[in-house]
């Protein structure tokens, strides 16, 4: 009876018009950053810090909080439109969200990247309310072992990215490994790969990387003479726009997974939301019945980790809120603002300011109501972008990249970078490798990494440390994912020999 | 709203060039938007001290112009340092800094630009730090970590940061007093650091004051001592690591303001005189104890010192320790 005390408390406090506006306001400013590639919720909140302290630290919060979880909606929109990824949780989506458009089917991707994050970032909420304490206290048994498990099974991951060759498929994973090592390396302070570039120290951003190889390298590979320049189907009718019933249904399990694996990795303060949808994408290919569809344009590959990006919001809010840890850049700083309203962050917190944590809740179901309702009309309009003829549409692509990346941190540099890794996009392409394993690669090698030394430091260099059970499970799935296709493979061979027609 | 605020500023500054004629160069303003630059991405902690202060700034009305923080992140400070460096000359320039941009030069070959080349303009604080454990820890006292590392040489563990960030070479400092030694495991984050020893999968750790704070409060966490000059406010009864018995001054940790090289002498006059009256208005005292932090204000010339010596025992520790000094 507390929760439904606390929630209807909640309420209250966050139907005030002043609430309700700062709710808005923060959710549609959310959907515009998260739409615009470069400028990321983290830079925003942190921003808008300084505006906030003549604000009510409540609505305050609540606007805070709405750009952080209502970027996650708007991050899907140049990925499934422009293959330009807006937010670097919507890395994956990418993949499936830009050949349905290519499919003519823009709309549906796009609607069905609302509902999934309206469904999973509900569910986020739901369980934010019901289950933060004990949750939060479950994940501090999540260390350095465990986070390798889990990124080595994310890496894993890679036999389910892989196009034909399972072969180039780990070797792009393998440059990817190797672009995430340079920069100062975190225990010894000195620095890889640099070759003395002071630009490099801080290492390569993904996203610049993940831009250049998806974005930059598809529209190399679309301006080549021999192909007629094409200009994607877009359906006419706003009926046709909108994801269909059959769309729905078929991501039922898309919904529960996105929510679930989402939420979980969120409440890790060593994930993050990138993870999060790439597991639940990986997830969502192992059990699907048509697995060697998934890169060819499937709604579900949409859902999936449109939805994990959301759970994951408010999955992050959790050790914030029930522990004052904050797990990424954009929690760290809603943590300094709740201290430089005054508050007291920290294991107390729920306890001693209730009005806060609920009304934070509250508002957070308001503002994924607001989202759905804002997000869908605007399908139609963004779908309707793709009308455009390629001579229009290519430098428009080139243009948001290059902005997105140098919005980044204004270096002329990451541009050059930009370039480069254009070219090795377009490369990749001409020479059939897939791309996705190489960002995969270069998202989870640095977490990966760090979290095996860590363990190592932990146990003096006893390898042992792995064995707990949690590694052991993750480990062991991550080593069955890479066994089964050589038993497949193994086994057609030996249909073949048993009967010469198969 | 923006445009009549800069028109009025250029017309502040028309007349004032009128009024002062050859004394122009005396009274310098700025007269457009100000970069503050810090070595952290937004959510670290020197982003998060220059967005306070770009707010207490506006609240107390102090800066004419707007003031906007500039992240350029990597290499530890190097890349922050660079790039203050690259503006030459610009008066509306300015970084800030912390004792790490001082170890980082020390220890890495690509930092060719170190904290000598910035023009020092004020020392704003210097950051205490405590001692924590996990309430349910056996170790009551720093004299029992103590014992029972060098009883266990090597076993215990302390999650901190980077090898050259403030909690190592406390940790370094002790190790070589006291003759035992302990592990130091590395984490990216503040929160991974705390989440890890909450876990109880480290031992120890030296956390900020307020951070440690809540967790005390909530019964989760145990301080054994404090890194402070003067004893902090919030612990009261926590003896300091002298009065543990353990006579070490590990170097401090401080947040400076830093500027290009070659600020013309009134544009750095200025920024000095900000920070001055920065430190004496209510907000920036209430920053203070709110976060549980030590006043140490200082001018251009103090915060040189304070650079010296810094750097002086570092190279010290780092030689101690066997860590490679390149400079």
């Amino acid at each position: 009876m507390d929760v439904l005390n606390g929630l209807l408390h909640g309420f209250a406090v966050a139907m005030t018009p002043m609430n309700l506006v700062m709710c808005l306001v923060g959710t549609l400013l959310g959907t515009v950053i998260g739409v615009l590639p470069g400028l990321g919720p983290a830079a925003t909140i942190a921003m808008l810090l300084p505006l906030t302290l003549k604000l009510d630290p409540t609505g305050a919060m609540i606007m805070l909080a709405g750009i952080y979880y209502g970027a996650k909606y708007g991050g899907s929109t140049t990925s499934i439109l422009l293959n330009v990824p807006g937010e670097s949780a919507s890395i994956v989506t990418c993949l499936d969200g830009y050949q349905l458009a290519r499919k003519g089917r823009a709309g549906a991707a796009l609607g069905m990247s609302a509902i999934a994050s309206f469904v999973a970032g509900t569910f986020g909420v739901v369980a934010l309310m019901l289950v933060a304490p004990p949750l939060a206290q479950l994940s501090l048994a999540f260390s350095a072992p465990e986070y390798f498990g889990l990124m080595a099974l994310g890496l894993a991951m890679v036999v389910l990215l892989a196009g034909e060759s399972l072969t180039k498929a780990l070797l792009a994973m393998f440059v990817g490994l190797w672009i995430a090592t340079i920069g100062t390396d975190l225990f010894t302070s000195t620095s890889r790969f640099t070759f003395g570039q002071v630009s490099l120290l801080g290492g390569i951003e993904f996203v610049t990387v993940a831009i250049g190889v998806f974005a930059v390298g598809e529209v190399m590979a679309n301006m080549e003479p021999t192909k007629a320049p094409d200009v994607l189907p877009v359906p006419k009718g706003l009926r046709n726009l909108l994801p269909t019933w059959d769309d729905i249904k078929r991501c039922r399990f898309a919904f529960l997974n996105g929510s679930i694996v989402g939420f979980i990795i969120g409440v890790l303060p060593g994930a993050g939301g990138t993870i999060s949808s790439f597991v639940s994408y990986g997830i969502e290919k192992a059990v699907s019945k048509h697995p060697e569809k998934f890169g060819t344009g499937v709604i579900e590959g949409v859902a999936a980790p449109e939805g994990a990006n959301n759970a994951d919001t408010a999955g992050a809010l959790v050790p914030l809120l029930t522990l004052g840890i904050p797990g990424g850049s954009s929690t760290a700083i809603l943590l300094a603002a709740l201290i430089l309203w005054g508050f007291k962050p920290g294991p107390l917190f729920i306890q001693e300011s209730p009005e806060l944590f609920w009304g934070l809740v509250a508002s957070m179901y308001i503002g994924n109501v607001a989202l759905l309702l804002l997000n869908i009309p605007l399908v139609p309009v963004f779908a309707r972008l793709l009308k455009m003829p390629g001579y229009a549409m290519y430098p428009m692509v080139l243009g948001v990249a290059i902005v997105g990346v140098y919005s980044d941190a204004n270096s002329l540099f990451d541009l050059g970078l930009l370039a480069g890794f254009g070219l090795l996009g377009y490369a990749m392409r001409k020479f059939d490798y897939p791309s996705a394993p190489l960002v995969l690669g270069l998202v989870l090698g640095d977490a990966m990494e760090k979290a095996l030394r860590q363990a190592l430091m932990m146990s003096q260099g006893d390898i042992a440390v792995l064995a707990r059970p949690i590694p052991t499970v993750l480990l062991s799935i991550a080593a069955l994912l890479l066994v089964v296709p050589l038993f497949k493979k193994f086994n057609a061979v030996r249909m073949q020999m048993i009967d010469p027609e198969v | 709203m923006l445009a009549p605020r800069i028109l009025k500023s250029f017309a502040a500054c028309a007349l004032a060039l009128a009024a002062v004629g050859a004394h122009a160069q005396a009274a310098w303003k700025p007269t457009k938007p100000v970069d503050l630059i810090v070595h952290t991405g937004p959510g670290g902690g020197s982003d998060l001290l220059a967005r306070a202060i770009v707010s207490m700034l506006e609240k107390e009305k102090l800066l004419p112009v707007r003031m906007q923080v500039q992240n350029r992140t990597g290499g530890n400070g190097a890349v922050a340092a660079a790039a203050i460096a690259e503006r030459k000359d610009d008066p509306h320039t300015i970084g800030l800094m912390t004792s790490v941009w001082i170890a980082n030069s020390l220890t890495s070959d690509e930092a060719a630009v170190t904290v000598h080349d910035l023009k020092p303009i004020a020392r704003l604080m210097e950051e205490p730090a405590v001692f924590a454990v996990r309430a349910d820890s056996p170790y009551k006292t720093m004299k029992d970590f103590i014992e029972a590392a060098r009883a266990r040489p090597g076993q215990l563990k302390q999650s901190g940061g980077s090898v050259t960030s403030r909690d190592n070479i406390i940790r370094q400092t002790l190790q070589h007093a006291t003759g035992v030694k302990w592990a130091f495991v590395s984490f990216q984050g503040g929160g991974e650091r705390l989440a890890a020893l909450l876990g109880g999968h480290v031992d120890m750790m030296v956390i900020e004051p307020q951070e440690a704070g809540e967790h005390v409060r909530a019964g989760k966490l145990r301080v054994l001592a404090q890194i402070a000059r003067k004893p902090l406010p919030g612990y009261a009864g926590v003896p300091t690591l002298k009065e543990a018995g353990y006579d070490v001054t590990p170097t401090p940790q401080i947040r400076a303001v830093v500027a290009p090289p070659g600020m013309p002498a009134a544009a750095a006059a200025y920024w000095q005189d900000l920070f001055a009256k920065l430190h004496q208005t209510d907000s920036w005292r209430k920053y203070i104890a709110d976060n549980q932090l030590e006043e140490d204000f200082g001018d251009g010339a103090s915060l040189a010192k304070s650079i010296a010596q810094i750097e002086k025992e570092m190279r010290e520790q780092y030689t101690l320790a066997g860590t490679k000094v390149v400079r």
